[in-house]
């Protein structure tokens, strides 16, 4: 690694709409450097990718490329002065073959027409160097995901990029595919090429990375090397400290010999939880704590049958109980409000009258449809206790703030009675007031009864409401602890180190 | 620099899962062509006249097919391409018997017709982003009601130029006793006949050598992941209909030959016999997937089936449309196997 910065992105601000995404950050890279560009959600990085890329132009600041200054208009042009992207998702073509989709747009072309010979042996000597000794003329779907990832490597390789931004591409891959993976990076790193990797996984940016940027809240927390700080301080400044907002919550209130509501024996999915227990207490709050990507999510889907568990065994209620699909979990009293509340909870364009009564109503059966006055009822009597704000249950609920349609998805599942409630970031996005209100409900329905797990990324939240706390990291359960008695740096602890 | 590319075998490259469409296709029409060499070979069915009249009967559809192809490709649809083939059929009908024009000045004012209303409707997909099914229904209305604001009776053509280039013909000679000898029964193939297989021909290179054929491929495979790649979308979308337009034309002046008369309700469906010619063919209606042999196939199998039932005799001509139909969802089944099964690897 030469000390020579091949990039360079200096006071880079960018604002959207009534957000400050990114705040004078800088950031260098230098030849021959793999550097991680570290964050939460929303801390900035992918505004930085898409500025460097040009997929979002910058309000102030400079980027210079070899010490020219670059203002490239998108993702092609910024292709064409040596800066490619590999995103998460393959951005390849299924339907054309592994080698096409490398050359395809750049066909060497030979007597009038595009030469496949040429494209298919070139196409397979680029893969062998990735040690993939393959048939390039297969259509792409014919592959697995990391072949795949792969190409788009190869492609990003081949147009002569100078840097090569790598955005998740692990997050699909087993771990034989990522250290195939890592050794196609060292390898273009020994020959020059600057890499910006970004990723979640912890274990990762140690194995391979020469620095780490990281970014908070648009704001640049700082440019480290990799020996500088231990996995316990990184993730400490990528969190950040305490809100200090104070929430006046009272934990819900567990009796020691109260039932187990919701029983998880060794529960897994092929493909992202392996192995995993959960017991849920009757008026029990569990916490799931974890970066994003340690697999609360996956869990939390798994127990709602809408990624299927192919092992283990759920007992709810002290029954064990199948659960093939969301409409079993339903059936079993288990409610679900999703993470992306735009995109798997509300329907905006339905009033929010509508919307409460949808879970009730598909459970009662479309044969015994709930009269207009008895869904009003039921609606009014939710908006004045959760407070919704709205002039009345008729407004559509895409026309309400984040906060609100929150609490019209939590109204939904609390009309429906369930005994098991999952909620999967609900507090994301919304302001300080709004995030207590929730948090008080959820409070309120585990004194009902109701047994809750909640998962959030804000780690004083989860250590503010749960009885207990389970811990996640790289699709693992790694330690349960008490809620009550711990603190933010235990959980980053363990976060950062593995089991406690 | 040295190549290590394995050589591949014969095996491994006729059994890549690309060509899984053509194969059925092409299988599907010896199996129907051999039921019928069995059950009429007596009368007739095996020669090569009867073969060749399968182009001859079909041509129009094919030259259409052949844009159509292209069009399903990207994932798009055309509706229009019926509609302006028929007003083509009027322009030079109504050109050359009401105005006296000469029918070259005709087909000149159908091709710019019809390539303008393809480009322009390219446009309005891809620009206006509105879909390829409402656009183009909205191009078939329009070109419908110009033929009918043209004439709402059928012209005849009838024009020296039109009648000769209708009538030229090719015999299919053999060789025997020391001279070349017409084949009997007598077979001949015509201008439509070589214009579908020129058109064939084109569209094979443009799909499998060019890289303008290579981005439509690519932008039925995902038009996003295309354009992120820095393939030039909007011009491809919008230069594929305009062919299609192209193809349309040459269609209507095909089907004019054929019948000589321009009406305007003339080939009302015809946009869907087209895509069926593709969709039994090979070509994925989602796009992505497709080949020009295999649409030269599907227009063939399309036709066999006729052909079958005037060999019958006894049975109506309706059973033809019920095969079609039958055919076209066994193909659709097929498609929605392969295309599963292909994800399933992942």
């Amino acid at each position: 690694m030469s000390e020579k910065n091949i990039l360079e992105m200096q006071k880079i601000s960018i604002s959207f709409p009534g957000v400050k995404a990114l705040d004078k950050v800088n950031f260098s890279l230098r030849e021959g450097e793999i550097h991680s560009l570290l964050g939460e959600n929303g801390a900035g990085k992918s505004t930085l990718i898409k500025c460097l890329t040009g997929v979002n132009q910058k309000d102030e600041g400079k980027i210079l490329l070899d010490g020219n200054e670059i203002q490239p208009s998108g993702p092609h042009e910024a292709m064409e002065l040596g800066i490619s992207t590999v995103f998460q998702e393959v951005n390849l073509c299924p339907n054309l073959s592994v080698a096409e989709n490398i050359f395809v747009g750049r066909q060497p072309m030979k007597r009038g027409g595009i030469d496949w010979k040429e494209i298919n042996s070139r196409a397979y000597e680029l893969m062998s160097r990735f040690h993939l000794d393959i048939d390039v003329t297969r259509p792409l779907s014919y592959y697995s995901t990391a072949i795949q990832q792969m190409t788009s490597i190869a492609r990003a390789v081949d147009v002569k990029a100078k840097i090569l931004i790598l955005d998740e591409p692990t997050s699909s891959l087993d771990e034989n595919e990522v250290q195939l993976l890592f050794d196609v990076m060292r390898d273009l790193k020994a020959q020059g090429m600057g890499i910006i990797f970004i990723t979640h996984f912890l274990d990762q940016i140690y194995a391979v990375s020469d620095r780490m940027t990281i970014l908070r809240n648009g704001h640049l927390v700082g440019t480290f090397d990799i020996n500088e700080l231990t996995k316990f301080e990184l993730v400490t400044k990528m969190v950040g400290k305490d809100m200090d907002v104070i929430f006046n919550l009272q934990r819900a209130k567990v009796f020691k010999d109260a039932d187990y509501m919701l029983k998880a024996e060794h529960i897994g999915d092929i493909s992202h939880i392996n192995d995993i227990s959960i017991n849920l207490k009757k008026g029990e709050l569990i916490g799931f704590a974890g970066l994003l990507g340690s697999g609360r999510t996956e869990t939390a889907e798994m127990l709602f049958g809408a990624t299927r568990a192919v092992k283990g065994d759920i007992f709810i209620d002290g029954q064990k109980t199948q659960i093939r699909n969301p409409f079993d979990a339903i059936n079993a009293d288990i409610a679900f409000c999703p993470e992306d509340r735009k995109r798997d909870g509300i329907i905006g364009d339905l009033s929010i009258r509508e919307n409460i009564m949808l879970a009730v109503q598909s459970r009662k059966g479309f044969m015994k449809p709930m009269t207009k006055a008895e869904q009003t009822e039921l609606a009014d009597k939710y908006i004045k206790l959760l407070k919704i704000a709205t002039p009345d249950c008729e407004k559509k609920a895409g026309e309400l703030s984040g906060g609100n349609q929150q609490k019209v998805i939590l109204a939904r599942w609390m009309a429906d009675n369930p005994k098991v409630l999952i909620l999967d970031e609900p507090t994301r996005g919304i302001d300080i007031g709004a995030k207590a209100e929730i948090q008080r409900l959820m409070l309120e329905m585990c004194t009902e009864g109701v047994s809750v797990i909640f998962i959030s990324s804000e780690l004083d939240e989860i250590i503010r409401c749960s009885n207990r706390i389970v811990i996640m990291r790289d699709r693992e359960k790694v330690a349960e602890i008490d809620g009550e008695n711990c603190t933010q740096q235990d959980i980053l602890k363990i976060i950062a180190e593995g089991a406690a | 620099m040295k190549s290590h590319m394995k050589k591949q075998s014969f095996i491994t490259r006729i059994t890549n899962p690309k060509y899984i469409m053509v194969y059925a296709t092409i299988g599907i029409f010896f199996v129907i062509y051999g039921f019928g060499a069995f059950l009429y070979g007596d009368k007739g069915f095996t020669t090569i006249r009867t073969f060749v009249n399968l182009f001859i009967d079909n041509a129009y559809f094919g030259i259409s097919a052949v844009g159509m192809t292209m069009v399903l490709i990207t994932g798009g649809i055309d509706l229009s391409v019926g509609a302006v083939a028929s007003l083509t059929g009027m322009f030079i009908a109504y050109g050359t018997s009401v105005l006296n024009l000469h029918p070259l000045v005709c087909i000149f004012a159908a091709l710019v017709m019809g390539v303008g209303l393809g480009l322009l409707m390219g446009c309005v997909i891809h620009y206006l982003n509105v879909p390829p099914f409402i656009t183009t229904l909205t191009g078939m209305f329009f070109a419908r009601g110009v033929c009918s604001l043209i004439s709402r009776e059928s012209i005849d053509i009838k024009h020296p130029f039109i009648d000769s280039l209708a009538s030229w013909k090719i015999y299919l000679m053999k060789y025997s006793e020391g001279s070349w000898v017409k084949i009997k029964p007598i077979a001949f193939i015509n201008f439509n006949v070589i214009l579908f297989i020129i058109m064939i021909i084109i569209g094979t290179y443009i799909l499998q050598k060019t890289r303008f054929g290579r981005n439509i491929y690519a932008i039925g495979g995902n038009e996003q992941s295309a354009s992120l790649m820095g393939l030039p979308v909007g011009r491809t979308k919008v230069l594929v209909y305009g062919f299609n337009g192209l193809c349309s034309v040459l269609a209507g002046i095909s089907y004019a030959l054929y019948v000589k008369s321009g009406w305007n309700l003339s080939l009302q469906g015809g946009e869907l016999e087209v895509i069926t010619c593709a969709v039994i063919g090979g070509t994925l209606l989602t796009g992505g997937v497709g080949y020009m042999i295999g649409t030269l196939f599907g227009v063939l199998l399309k036709s066999v089936i006729p052909a079958l039932i005037t060999f019958n005799g006894n049975l109506l001509s309706w059973w033809g449309k019920i095969a079609t139909g039958l055919l076209l969802l066994l193909f659709i089944c097929i498609q929605r196997f392969v295309v599963t099964s292909s994800s399933k690897r992942k």
